[in-house]
């Protein structure tokens, strides 16, 4: 196989939560204690994005997706683990060394109300990019650059004089959209861009990033909860639990063939229209926390399929046949 | 099943918001009713006016919005034309209502068991004690684990979807005859939203009690009831058996909705997409309020606003489809 656009080995990422070092010192029977407590948001992630493909990440809240794009995107510094574009690791570069990859890499994000500036015109946000990042293009160049990506996602490009406010939620995001591909990237991080919008609006701008990675080769990182869009729009798909990758796997195989338990209740769980009932594999208790990580498997206390080696040891992404990978002791000995 | 009064009948029901420069129509002739123990679901984008119908159903449109004409009828009385006080005696007690985020419903100073201990004496006269019991009992019906220790919680101590099973118990806890959800489970995770879809539907058919579901989701609605509203633009345009809507939905906003969703869709295929978005209820487009985004509007659409036509069980407010109908007549008579 070819080598991948974007390669995210051992990623882990811990938000600490107990401040500064007089915070985290407490007295208590008679004995001073030092106490340092994290959110273990990704828990060692290896993930390849290989050129031309929308790879998925689906999960719950609190399962560490949505940190996964940030760190990839360079937002985030990884506790661990490194990052790399097009064989160069990228994780740890500084200042003016990363600029070529922010070009190459840009991002999208679910809400439209909150990632467009206020108070600049359309035409302002989608220029601003372009000046940072071609400083080499004339004005006469930049604005018909402006003009090629609004008239791409469909604004009318004379509208750019008017400000966010002034525009459909829907809308918002195709200029979010316009703004990522003002620089012509080559790889888009999207995190839960259609979650904000309609039902109706969902589909247009679902259209709209998948005609601009046809007509851009656009490879995509793609963040999302709704698994109906995952199934639509992905070639390969992520499935993460707690900070870890459970699941990996071709879109259609995993939609029609989910090996891990966790993929199966999660599939179960989408509301079908065809369903006359709510229809779903019920699932033992609540996500835990991640302050305090489950040992071995983290999915262990909801799993019907848990034994001893499950509570004890960590399962690895183990390859199933036809190239998926799903990391599950059970399905690895065969009781799956 | 099909009593000869319904439980609740709204007739003709307008709603408008007394804005600078003018009213506002939020409802426009919105006329249902509701069964006893039937389950109703009420769809449509943001800004269709779903959540004004929920709410002015039990009167608390608030100011400066006002019903500006019809009725709301449950058993037989006009909730519309009644005074606050007698208002407050149906409010909670035979019209319960559970709101999209729990954290906003519950007060975040009081324990769960003072909550609903409160609820009940607000309109029973009852111990403190004998209260208490009653909340446990509801509490054990929502299948929350170890519901005495849930009376003293407060509800930040409980996740979201338990948050949202407490709501469950306390809208039950006056044994109501109606049920009305607005997107009760929009800010949950899908298998979260499964449970609690399942335990909602449980009890309605347990307690008879009749439920009137507010949601942008055709899945759940498919899953959950029995009949459904379509609205757009602050009018029902169409509304029957939910079976035979999702099947073959008649007004073709309602066809567009269902087309676009992904799990529709071929995968990777282009999603179905209307046009455009819903007006804003400032400037709602003459005659049938979808004419500008409908690609079978005619002259007599931009006009006037189409009447409500029978198709099968299924009412629907458009031109196309009633022209359809009389040519099927007018075939069936030259055949005959």
């Amino acid at each position: 196989m070819t080598s991948p656009l974007v390669d995210i080995r051992g990623l882990e990422k811990r938000f600490d939560l107990s401040g500064s070092l007089l915070e985290q010192i407490t007295f208590k029977n008679g004995r001073f204690q030092r106490r340092q407590e994290a959110v273990h948001a990704i828990n060692g992630v290896d993930l390849q994005v290989y050129k031309g493909e929308a790879l998925c990440v689906v999960g719950e809240s609190g399962c560490g997706k949505s940190t996964v794009a940030r760190t990839v995107m360079g937002l985030l510094s990884p506790s661990a683990g490194e990052v790399h574009y097009d064989g160069q690791r990228i994780d740890d570069l500084k200042g003016q060394q990363v600029l070529p990859y922010r070009r190459k890499m840009q991002m999208i994000f679910q809400n439209p109300y909150a990632s467009l500036n206020p108070r600049m015109t359309i035409q302002q946000t989608l220029e601003e990019p372009i000046h940072f990042h071609r400083p080499e293009l004339s004005r006469n160049e930049v604005r018909s650059k402006v003009r090629e990506v609004m008239e791409s996602v469909g604004i009318d490009a004379d509208w750019g004089s008017r400000f966010g406010h002034e525009f459909s939620g829907g809308q918002r995001q195709r200029i979010a959209i316009a703004r990522a591909l003002a620089v012509d990237p080559e790889f888009i991080v999207a995190d839960e861009p259609i979650s904000a919008l309609d039902v109706s609006i969902q589909a247009q701008v679902l259209n709209l990033l998948m005609d601009a990675q046809e007509t851009r080769n656009l490879t995509y990182l793609f963040i999302t909860h709704d698994l109906a869009v995952v199934e639509h729009f992905g070639t390969r798909v992520a499935v993460m639990y707690l900070g870890r990758v459970c699941e990996l796997a071709q879109t259609a195989t995993l939609f029609s063939e989910p090996r891990h338990p966790y993929t199966q209740a999660l599939l179960s769980a989408i509301p079908r229209l065809e369903d006359d009932r709510p229809n779903y594999i019920r699932l033992q208790g609540e996500v835990p926390t991640p302050v305090n990580l489950p040992s071995g498997c983290v999915f262990h206390g909801r799993c019907p399929y848990a034994n001893e080696r499950c509570r004890q040891e960590i399962p690895r992404l183990i390859a199933t046949d036809g190239g998926n990978q799903v990391a599950c002791h059970a399905v690895e000995e065969g009781r799956l | 099943m099909k009593n000869d009064t319904p439980l609740l009948e709204v007739k003709n029901l307008d709603v408008r918001f007394a804005v600078r420069g003018g009213d506002l129509t939020a409802l426009r002739g919105i006329s249902f009713s509701l069964d006893k123990g039937e389950r109703l679901g009420l769809v449509g984008e943001s800004g269709a006016g779903k959540s004004v119908a929920a709410f002015s159903i039990l009167n608390l449109i608030a100011r400066p919005g006002y019903i500006a004409g019809g009725q709301i009828l449950f058993e037989g009385r006009d909730l519309a034309a009644m005074g606050e006080r007698e208002l407050r005696r149906i409010r909670g007690n035979r019209i319960a209502m559970i709101f999209q985020d729990p954290m906003m419903t519950l007060n975040p100073v009081l324990s769960i068991g003072t909550q609903m201990v409160e609820a009940l004496k607000a309109h029973r006269r009852i111990s403190t004690k004998a209260a208490r019991e009653i909340a446990l009992s509801k509490l054990r019906k929502v299948q929350i684990p170890s519901p005495e220790k849930r009376l003293d919680q407060y509800p930040h101590e409980l996740s979201g979807g338990m948050r949202q099973r407490v709501i469950i118990a306390i809208a039950l806890l006056l044994d109501p005859e109606i049920i009305v959800a607005d997107e009760p489970t929009t800010a949950l995770d899908v298998t979260i939203q499964a449970e609690i879809m399942a335990l909602l539907l449980d009890l309605c058919e347990q307690e008879h009690v009749a439920l009137m579901l507010i949601t942008h989701d055709l899945g759940v609605v498919s899953q959950v009831t029995q009949r459904m509203l379509v609205m757009y633009s602050g009018r029902i345009i169409e509304q029957g058996p939910t079976r035979e809507i999702i099947n073959d939905a008649q007004h073709p906003y309602t066809q567009g909705l269902i087309n676009a969703l992904p799990q529709m869709g071929e995968p990777g295929a282009r999603l179905f997409q209307i046009p455009g978005s819903m007006p804003s209820l400032k400037n709602v487009p003459t005659g049938c309020p979808f004419h500008p985004r409908c690609k079978f509007a005619t002259d007599q659409c931009r006009q006037t606003m189409p009447e409500y036509v029978r198709s099968g069980n299924v009412d629907v407010a458009c031109y196309e489809v009633s022209n359809l109908i009389e040519q099927e007549k007018r075939m069936q008579e030259a055949g005959s």
